[in-house]
């Protein structure tokens, strides 16, 4: 099962105005959002309520539904992973300062994971089949799935599809604590090799049709998952089956985030499968959180309609002339791998 | 009414609005300020919060909130009955 990308719109932490010309610089623990002017596409009625995640994911719909040239899509599927973390913090905060008396509404109904959905549907009244996948590192994965499923029952269907997550103060404090980032320059983060990476977050919205039209920018071709994989010898012999079943690649992404344990799977299967193949990386540009497979195949979305991957995202070797087949393989914690394979329309 | 104004800014989070924008006598919803029924729970919770006020019978909410001005008056007459 396949689908076209017939638009694309992406919040992040680089400015999407200049990228990829110009790359944001960061140097810290965290690579925060690139917030645009979001009153472009949300009422200033409508955004005081909104948090930071719902307007970057109310945002990047707006933004590929437009690219797509799509008024109302026939379903809304999204993944994510913390969900509305800054709002859930704020209602739990006045449960205990409030002694679970006197809460106010808002706070509260904009904490469930799928609020984000929900208010991208109220701003578009789109009533059509509207789902959030809360699977961690894999919600990104399974949206896409469930599309591909929606878009063969019936294949004149237009799917928004995407992603979104947030870091707030205190999940970064808790999640630092187990030892996940380091402060660093991310310029220089897929170099680095030390324990550690850099937070980051933000979203990606696709409009996904089965067919392919005049607005296609890419194929949606494959997408798989391999989840806790006992040794690398597993993760290359998954890889090997699945190139045998979509053929060979120009360009390889990979999910490095400059984590030597994160990172050392990927230099090792490169070395025993692409060995000569030019290998471009993400999360230097977006920082590491579990959607962030999304931001991959927005840029790996983007390399296919030019042709070309920015020079500011390749790890190794030169973007290939005429750029036609890309596959992403992430991995999130070493437990969690995405293989999604990409082709130029 | 002032100081009621800011409270209504800061609860609600209106975002480019100011306390002058607000006339005492514009009406709060709909049309005026164009606040809706969650924010009519925020309010309620407001002169709790903030003037340890009760609203006793709900039917009364749109009168009391219809405006900055009977705001201001209900929650001085219910101050005046404790006092």
């Amino acid at each position: 099962m396949k689908a076209y990308i017939q638009g694309t719109g992406c919040v992040s932490p680089q400015d999407s105005s200049v990228f990829p010309a110009t790359i944001r610089e960061y140097e810290g623990s965290r690579m925060l959002v690139a917030d645009p002017d979001y009153r472009q596409w949300i009422d200033v009625k409508q955004i005081r309520r909104m948090g930071r995640v719902i307007k970057m994911g109310v945002a990047a719909s707006h933004i590929s539904l437009q690219d797509a040239g799509v008024a109302m899509p026939d379903a809304i599927i999204m993944g994510t992973a913390y969900g509305c973390l800054a709002d859930t913090g704020v209602f739990l905060n006045k449960l205990v300062t409030q002694k679970e008396d006197m809460l106010t509404p808002t706070a509260f109904i904009q904490s469930t994971h799928n609020t984000v959905g929900g208010q991208i549907a109220l701003l578009l009244g789109c009533h059509a089949y509207n789902n959030t996948f809360v699977h961690g590192a894999f919600s990104v994965e399974h949206a896409l799935l469930d599309s591909l499923m929606f878009l063969g029952e019936d294949p004149s269907r237009k799917v928004l599809t995407g992603a979104v997550d947030e870091i707030t103060d205190y999940s970064h404090t808790i999640l630092s604590r187990f030892g996940l980032y380091k402060h660093t320059k991310n310029t220089g983060l897929l170099q680095s090799r030390t324990t550690g990476t850099i937070a980051g977050e933000g979203s990606a919205f696709f409009v996904l049709g089965a067919e392919k039209d005049a607005q296609s920018k890419a194929e949606l071709t494959a997408v798989e998952m391999l989840y806790k994989p006992a040794s690398a010898e597993e993760v290359r012999t998954h890889l090997e089956a699945f190139l045998k079943r979509h053929g060979d690649v120009d360009l390889l992404i990979t999910g490095r985030n400059g984590d030597v344990k994160d990172d050392a799977v990927y230099g090792t299967i490169e070395d025993a499968l692409f060995p000569q193949h030019p290998v471009a990386a993400f999360k230097h540009l977006c920082g590491e959180y579990p959607t962030a497979s999304a931001f991959a195949i927005w840029l790996g979305t983007l390399a296919l309609q030019n042709r070309e991957m920015p020079a500011a995202a390749m790890f190794k070797g030169a973007s290939p002339a005429n750029l036609k087949k890309i596959l992403i393989w992430n991995h999130q914690h070493t437990t969690h791998h995405s293989f999604i394979l990409l082709t130029a329309c | 009414m002032e100081d009621l104004k800011e409270q209504i800014i800061r609860q609600l989070n209106l975002q480019e609005v100011k306390p002058e924008d607000i006339g005492n006598d514009q009406p709060l919803f709909k049309e005026g300020l164009g606040l809706d029924s969650i924010d009519a729970l925020e309010l309620i919770v407001l002169l709790q919060q903030y003037h340890n006020v009760r609203i006793a019978n709900p039917e009364d909410g749109p009168n009391i909130f219809y405006s900055i001005r009977t705001m201001a008056e209900y929650i001085t007459a219910q101050q005046n009955k404790t006092a």
